[in-house]
């Protein structure tokens, strides 16, 4: 793995969600590099995919971490997803949306499919799971393991393409926010 | 996301509400407003019949049972611990009351995330907190609170519900006592009822061991919580006669003793009246030891370790799948006992087949009946799928001959213990929707030490296991509830805590969530290692089907 954000960074993000809550988090960003690790997911059509592969398919890549049973942020999140991907208008198609499920074992692909269909998912926007392990070692890798499911912290990271480095956004983003970080990201490409 | 509520819910509010419009006419109007208010907490539906609609930071809009408060908040308003966010409890009473110099003086039941040095929400700022997202000491709420378009009428409707959501007395909870009930089917297997209750009884025996004879009634001081040890009381509820007769028992049992929540328990070939009992008095139903339960994922009260010959019957359509593949499937002849739980099974593997192409034939043989007769017209190439008792199992014969493939269900013929003849061994894989015998051992060493030094004979092992289990998930769930005694409460905090237990029993992992009921979801397929004894080897990795 390559240079992780410094602790300080974790720990100003960690203050910051722990003292505010009643008002929105403060969003931290960070730029890392993250070895995409060669796990074996399956997508929401059932079909078995390597993650590396599915991210470095050459179109920038935005990935979060959700799962269906999840009943406070991660609608909220897949919500903002759907929102970016409509503002994107005629370039959603240019840019790959991946939400990998972090309770595997229960979003089967067709649970993950009908998920998928609520917030408006389309053939660029794609849901995946797989086996414990192998979304842990995903999760892992992204360091948005926060211990179990239930502990999980609003997350979103994106990359202009392959070999280049992740944008991290630590907190709550509205969907202009993430439109305009993605913006960015590209440009710095 | 959808609310878990179910519209029989509501009519059944509905309902009350309509008798008690003979009390007169302001209380018949107060029941209709918390009526709405309950459809709009927990469906997102307004009584005009529209759904609700809200908006939050970012201009998201959120629409109907997306929008229900009771996503967030759970059905008992009491909120919920997500990570390091906490969502505050919204019962009236949290809401309402009056700003407490210290926390010894808030006179509530502890709940993660309740502010005692807050003015209360008033008739003005409650209602702006939830259209303006502004809360009683002026700052904003949190981002995940949405903005709600209400009139005043559905707010008023609200605000009543939310009211009648503040915890009160429990029936089954006195000052010192905390009464249980575990509900056995007539059916049920005599040498499995008398394992069980050997667990549940020495269990609260331990638990009582401590328990002063009278408590005073103590309260959280400065975040030290202190607990009223409370007596842990068992009521047996020995069903009889017929399943269409035992919801009205149960109803009986439940008004003669009041019991917070119906723990562990055993069935037979059905549980159907025994959920909807429970569904329909909001007791929770904590796990019973049951082969085929109840898939009704909407609803609330009942928690099942695992879909037990369900999901026996999918990992079989699994493995059926993966042969098709390989192989032309001719034809798919199961078996089972009429009356007995593999008839479900049976159609449950039928129904999951359907697209697929493959003759299923199903044979369901009445008790009594010879196995044999089910065998005759069996040919080479088909595969057998056997929903069979350990006691069909050991008479089993010989195979049909040229049958190579057959699959049987781990769960009803004993697992690793199935008597199944040597001649079976060598043609048969085994669904086995538990941990394997090698793994498991150190989770499973520990009840069975447990069982030792009580002196409880092991006379059906994983019942046993699966007993103590639920036992003490209740007892740690319980202990972290402090003294917020409330029923929905108590299935919301296992869903939330069930994933962070190390000990399992005969599970390799326990996790559920809001509007998750099975708490096991997967399993392995196995064959015997030998012509003889109980060693099982694993055909492939852990399935999740």
């Amino acid at each position: 793995m390559g240079v992780r954000h410094s602790c300080l960074a974790a720990f100003a993000a960690s203050c910051a969600l722990a003292l505010s809550a009643q008002a929105s988090p403060a969003v931290t960003r960070s730029t890392v590099e993250y070895a995409v690790p060669a796990v074996t997911l399956v997508r929401d059509d059932g079909k078995r995919v390597s993650l590396p592969q599915e991210m470095d398919d050459g179109r920038p890549v935005v990935l979060n971490f959700v799962f269906t049973s999840c009943s406070s942020i991660c609608p909220l999140m897949s919500q903002v997803f759907g929102e970016f991907r409509r503002k994107l208008g005629s370039d959603a198609g240019q840019v790959h949306l991946m939400s990998i499920s972090t309770d595997p074992e229960q979003d089967t692909p067709t649970r993950l499919s009908e998920y998928a269909r609520q917030f408006g998912a389309g053939a660029d926007w794609q849901h995946y799971t797989g086996t414990l392990q192998a979304s842990l070692t995903a999760q892992r890798a992204f360091d948005v393991y926060r211990g179990d499911k239930m502990s999980h912290a609003p997350v979103t990271l994106m990359r202009a393409a392959p070999g280049k480095p992740w944008r991290r956004i630590d907190g709550f983003v509205t969907p202009d926010e993430l439109l305009d970080e993605y913006r960015q990201v590209l440009a710095a490409k | 996301m959808t609310a878990s509520s179910t519209p029989r819910r509501l009519l059944e509010l509905a309902g009350l509400a309509a008798l008690l419009g003979f009390a007169g006419a302001a209380a018949a109007s107060n029941e209709r407003a918390t009526t709405s208010g309950a459809a709009i907490y927990r469906t997102g539906i307004l009584s005009s019949g529209q759904p609700l609609q809200a908006e939050r930071e970012g201009g998201i809009h959120v629409l109907g049972g997306a929008a229900a408060c009771i996503n967030c908040h759970r059905r008992s308003g009491l909120g919920m611990k997500e990570g390091r966010r906490t969502i505050p409890p919204i019962a009236g009473s949290y809401l309402f009351h009056p700003r407490a110099g210290t926390e010894d003086d808030l006179d509530l039941p502890f709940v993660e995330g309740m502010k005692g040095d807050r003015d209360p929400y008033t008739e003005t700022t409650l209602p702006r907190a939830i259209r303006t997202g502004i809360g009683a000491d002026g700052n904003p709420l949190s981002y995940l609170m949405p903005r709600y378009a209400l009139d005043d009428a559905e707010m008023s409707e609200l605000v009543a519900y939310l009211k009648t959501l503040s915890p009160g007395a429990v029936p089954g909870v006195t000052d010192t006592v905390l009464h249980f009930a575990t509900i056995i089917t007539p059916d049920a297997d005599p040498v499995k009822r008398q394992g069980m209750l050997e667990v549940l009884e020495k269990f609260f025996a331990d638990k009582n061991r401590f328990t002063r004879a009278i408590s005073p009634r103590l309260r959280s001081s400065h975040r030290l919580m202190y607990q009223v040890n409370r007596h842990w009381e068992l009521h047996v509820w020995q069903l009889t006669g017929s399943p269409d007769t035992w919801q009205a028992q149960l109803h009986a049992k439940l008004a003669a003793q009041p019991v917070f929540a119906v723990l562990s328990g055993l069935g037979g070939r059905t549980w159907e009246p025994v959920h909807r009992f429970c569904e329909q008095e909001s007791l929770p139903c904590l796990f019973p030891n049951l082969d085929l339960p109840v898939v009704a994922e909407r609803d609330f009260d009942s928690l099942y370790l695992s879909q037990g010959v369900l999901l026996e019957a999918r990992l079989m359509s699994g493995e059926l799948q993966a042969m098709r593949a390989k192989t032309p499937l001719r034809r798919v002849v199961q078996v089972y006992r009429v009356g007995d739980v593999g008839a479900a099974a049976a159609e449950a593997l039928e129904d999951s087949l359907a697209e697929e192409g493959v003759t299923i034939v199903k044979k369901g043989l009445s008790a009594g009946r010879n196995l044999a007769t089910a065998f005759r017209d069996v040919a080479p190439d088909d595969v057998l799928v056997l929903w069979l008792r350990a006691d069909d199992v050991a008479r089993l014969g010989a195979p049909p001959a040229g049958v190579s493939q057959v699959l049987i269900s781990g769960q009803m013929s004993g697992l690793e213990q199935a008597p199944l003849p040597a001649q079976w061994r060598a043609v048969t894989s085994m669904t086995y929707p538990f941990d394997l015998p090698d793994k498991r051992r150190v989770r499973v060493d520990f009840p069975l030490g447990w069982f030792r030094i009580r002196q409880i004979p092991v006379v059906a092992q994983q019942v046993q296991v699966d007993t103590w289990l639920v036992c003490g998930i209740v007892s740690d769930t319980l202990n972290r509830m402090v003294d917020t005694f409330v029923r929905d409460y108590l299935v919301e905090r296992v869903e939330e805590t069930l994933e962070h237990r190390a000990v399992t029993g005969y599970y390799p992992r326990l996790a559920l969530a809001p509007g998750q009921r099975f708490a096991s979801k997967g399993g392995y397929v196995v064959r015997f290692a030998g012509p003889s004894g109980a060693h099982v080897v694993a055909d492939g990795d852990w399935i999740v089907p």
